[in-house]
């Protein structure tokens, strides 16, 4: 009998690739080409549209309220998620799979289900206005349809992403190094500075790069919670659709989204590279 | 073994897969089914949603259909520019919508309505019923309500809402051109009968006192009254019955402000090229002739009907709180479509990119 | 480990969990508002919720828009990744790359294209439509998931069963797919709820007929302040918490029988479930 090699019941890899290939030119890319096409061409043919981009102070403060957010959504996310993946990662098995249960029952739950919660628990007749007039601040400060709840919310929501990225480094670490560090005579915090947290500088990037590109944009959460004149940009770009179906300034400022999220890709590619990326990340 | 025994199992699952090939086919095939059947009895209006489309469904579409047996479903909130894209994409969300004299004007100029004119019987309506192919039912006002526990000594007009030194708190008004310029020129001390057209550089430098103020930026009625309530804002500009609504509910109290309101007409449209074109016309003329229903709506929905004939079913008392009311049409603005027409593109694109970037 | 770490993960723990509770009791307030505590207490919002076509029907869609971006996505996502695993060939980087796009690209940005695109082929407000986009959406996770499971898969059994004659085809059916249903099965899981709480590409594209329910719930938000939205919370989080209860209780049990010094039976199904 021949001795088959190759198992795959079709010989070679073009039938394999085929369905995808052509299945994300007609389904992606043309529609990614028309977003190009539409914002060097809508309504007339030429750069007008990031013209008038460029020449917008509105536009440029979007652009930085966008990445401040980002990065502060960022930044928040870390210090909240490393302890909580520190913990799983280290902790007794039990521990682990409380917090890790903890985790994923926020990372399943719909976006719109946590923006609701966070309407009801900002919101002016809610819980946490009800506290702060009852330690005596009157009046009580209004929180939500602010910058804060936007970025208090987009930060809850990112939690899990961060965690996800920082477990998957932090389970390979041998806990062996640790304690060698303790053994020669370190103090458990130095320890931990030294060997530990470069140890999970991968996933601390990896968790970074992830949060700060679905952050840039992020529609929901800005859009039903944030301030209108603290906009984010995906905010923006919904208005040309919605509002002034200017689709040209609309694909044009799309474009310029694209391009920030691709920059910062190409950043990690760079350094990391891209395959690195997804290998612990989840969703 | 272990593996022989998942092999057996196979059979079943192809046959799943099958099913789930066979569903997801029927599935894709349904909505060209569907619609085909919906296209001829049914007819999708656009409403503003909350007690507006409970009122609107109970009052004016229940009686049309029991009358003519077409079926009404309802697709929300009301939106400009979905009427526009419809033309565009060719793909109806809603065959007949209502609009203000502002909109109903810009979308006629643009061509996104049906005529009015052969399709619905005039002679069966009042005087002026038919304005710019939208037929005018009701009036409604956009005004100032605040909270008075925050504001003891009161705001008397748009000007003192847009005083920020004196009146320091969160504002909401609604995100449409035509009338937030207007209360921006009362503001800025422009008299009611020099305020169309309007002058624009005047009416944006007055917003700009306000911007960083507006917390919401409210595009549906139910959406401003629920701030208002829940105390989010401490003043906004909305519509009269909201207004009215937000004070019965809210446990603060909440003032209404007639001074300077501004009132606008809404106006039933067909919108261009509709599937079910002949539905809406039908519906437009039952709306025209149903005087009771409208009359009842307006009550409940506290607008101030434009068919004289609606005013037999309606108490004086009820009469008074109506923005169409002697009393407080004096002391309001009427806004002028026809006055504003040629600058409805411009007031739009410039507020909007006022609004957003 | 440090007691202090433990109170901080706890405490975090909570932060993360905490706010998702309190849709539970506002689903049953009475009033029209945020207020909380409700006002009073009612059922009316669930009555709402499964008899309104307002959201029975974006409910529906949902279902059926989840189950068929599950069928397109494993269509396109199998080939795929057993072409990823077990061919080199010219492009595969590129290929590769072409695969994770959709993950790369913003959502919103998609949205704009499709509306316009799909605008013009006539798939807006169509369950084709939609459906086509959330596939893209969920192609990238799909096939990450099934070539993590290809490359761990041992393929000197599949030799085994064509040294015993059986097809290409025979051994995929017989052999390749049950070992990998696992896998297959977590793949499809993520494309329908890639799917299922996609909210922004479904806000624009599905309509009125085939709008999803994250886009009607956006709306009860936004414009209509329509309590109804708590019951519809409620309902997607219960849901959730008893999936992930029902995920966690055979391990709560699995571990229980290891303590009791018994081996552990289902080794095949773990890697599988950690990935969620």
């Amino acid at each position: 009998m021949k001795l088959r090699t190759s198992p795959v019941f079709v010989e070679g890899p073009m039938p394999l690739i085929a369905p995808a290939v052509m299945f994300l030119s007609l389904f992606f890319l043309v529609p990614l080409g028309y977003v190009v096409w539409m914002s060097l061409s809508q309504p007339v043919i030429g750069l007008q549209n990031f013209g008038r981009l460029l020449n917008s102070s509105l536009f440029a403060s979007v652009l930085y309220s966008t990445f401040k957010t980002a990065l502060l959504v960022t930044l928040l996310s870390l210090l909240f998620a490393y302890p909580l993946a520190y913990a799983a990662a280290n902790g007794s098995k039990r521990f682990a799979t409380f917090l890790l249960t903890v985790v994923a029952l926020s990372f399943w739950t719909s976006y719109l289900v946590r923006t609701y919660a966070w309407m009801v628990i900002l919101g002016n007749q809610g819980p946490v206005t009800a506290l702060l007039s009852w330690l005596g601040w009157d009046p009580a400060p209004k929180i939500l349809f602010t910058t804060f709840s936007a970025t208090l919310a987009m930060t809850h929501a990112l939690i899990p992403f961060m965690t996800m990225s920082l477990f998957a480094v932090m389970k390979r670490i041998d806990p062996l190094y640790v304690r060698a560090a303790e053994n020669l005579g370190a103090h458990p915090l130095r320890a931990f500075v030294s060997v530990y947290l470069p140890l999970s500088a991968p996933g601390i990037v990896n968790g970074c790069t992830l949060v700060f590109i679905t952050c840039l944009g992020f529609y929901v959460m800005p859009v039903l919670l944030g301030s209108p004149r603290d906009q984010m940009i995906a905010g923006i770009i919904g208005d040309q659709i919605e509002q002034t179906l200017d689709f040209g300034l609309g694909s044009a400022i799309s474009i310029v989204l694209l391009a920030l999220t691709l920059a910062v890709y190409a950043v990690y590619n760079r350094f990391f590279g891209l395959d690195r990326l997804w290998a612990g990340g989840d969703r | 073994m272990e593996m022989f025994k998942n092999a057996s199992a196979t059979p079943l699952s192809r046959r799943a897969v099958l099913g789930a090939g066979l569903f997801g086919a029927a599935m894709l095939a349904s909505p060209s089914i569907r619609r085909a059947s919906a296209e001829e009895n049914a007819l999708y209006v656009n409403t503003w949603g909350g007690d507006w489309e409970a009122s609107v469904k109970k009052f004016l579409f229940e009686p049309f259909t029991a009358d003519t047996g077409i079926e009404i479903r309802t697709v929300s909130p009301i939106s400009f520019a979905k009427l526009a894209a419809q033309k565009t994409t060719g793909v109806y969300e809603f065959d007949v919508t209502t609009l203000g004299v502002a909109d109903v004007a810009r979308a006629n100029g643009a061509g996104l309505l049906e005529t009015l004119e052969g399709h619905v019987d005039t002679s069966k309506l009042w005087e002026g019923a038919i304005y710019e192919n939208g037929l005018a039912t009701h009036g409604f006002a956009t005004q100032m309500a605040y909270n008075a526990a925050k504001f003891p000594e009161g705001l008397k007009n748009w000007s003192d809402f847009f005083n920020v030194e004196k009146f320091p708190g969160n504002r909401s008004l609604q995100r449409h051109a035509a009338r937030v310029l207007a209360i921006a020129l009362l503001a800025d001390g422009v008299p009611a009968d020099q305020l169309f057209p309007y002058d624009l550089d005047r009416a944006f430098a007055s917003l700009d006192r306000i911007k960083d103020h507006v917390r919401v930026w409210w595009t549906a009625g139910p959406q401003a009254r629920q701030i208002l309530t829940d105390g989010e804002v401490d003043m906004a500009g909305l519509w009269d019955s909201d207004a009215f609504g937000a004070k019965e509910a809210s446990k603060e109290p909440i003032e209404i402000v007639w001074d300077q309101a501004v009132v606008d007409k809404a106006c039933w449209i067909v919108a261009k090229d509709s599937p079910r074109a002949e539905n809406g016309f039908k519906l437009i003329s039952h709306i025209g002739q149903n005087a009771e229903g409208l009359a009842k709506f307006c009550i409940a929905d506290q607008n101030g009907p434009m068919n004289p004939k609606s005013f037999d079913f309606i108490p004086a008392e009820v009469a008074a709180r109506m923005p169409t009311h002697p009393e407080h049409l004096a002391r309001a603005v009427m806004l002028d479509g026809a006055k504003l027409l040629p600058q409805l593109d411009e007031l739009s694109t410039r507020f909007e990119s006022w609004v957003g970037i | 480990m440090n007691v202090w770490i433990r109170s901080l993960a706890i405490l975090i723990a909570a932060f993360v969990a905490a706010p998702m509770f309190i849709v539970i009791p506002m689903s049953f307030s009475s009033a029209a508002s945020l207020a909380f505590p409700p006002p009073g207490y009612t059922l009316q919002n669930y009555v709402n919720f499964f008899s309104d076509p307002n959201w029975t029907q974006p409910l529906t869609n949902s279902l059926l828009i989840g189950l068929g971006t599950v069928c397109m996505t494993m269509l396109v996502a199998v080939p795929a990744s057993f072409a990823l695993v077990r061919h080199v060939f010219i492009g595969r980087t590129v290929f590769n790359l072409l695969i994770m796009l959709p993950m790369i690209v913003p959502t919103i940005v998609m949205a704009i294209g499709y509306y316009i695109y799909f605008g013009q082929l006539r798939l807006v407000q169509s369950y084709l439509g939609v459906i086509l986009a959330h596939s893209c959406i969920a192609l990238p996770m799909s096939t990450l998931i099934l070539t993590a499971a290809l490359k761990g898969f041992d393929r000197s059994v599949e030799r085994a069963a064509m040294n015993l004659g059986a097809s290409p085809f025979t051994t995929f059916r017989l052999i390749t797919f049950p070992i990998l249903r696992p896998a297959f099965t977590v793949a499809g899981l993520f494309a329908f709820i890639a799917s299922f709480d996609e909210a922004v590409i479904g806000l624009f594209i599905s309509g009125r007929d085939k709008a999803t329910l994250p886009r009607q719930m956006f709306n009860a938000v936004r414009q209509e302040a329509d309590p109804t939205i708590s019951a519809a919370s409620s309902f997607l989080f219960l849901l959730v918490l008893a999936g992930v209860c029902i995920w966690l209780a055979p391990q709560l049990v699995r571990r229980r029988t290891r303590l009791l010094g018994q081996t552990d039976g289902n080794g095949a199904a773990q890697p599988a479930a950690a990935t969620s």
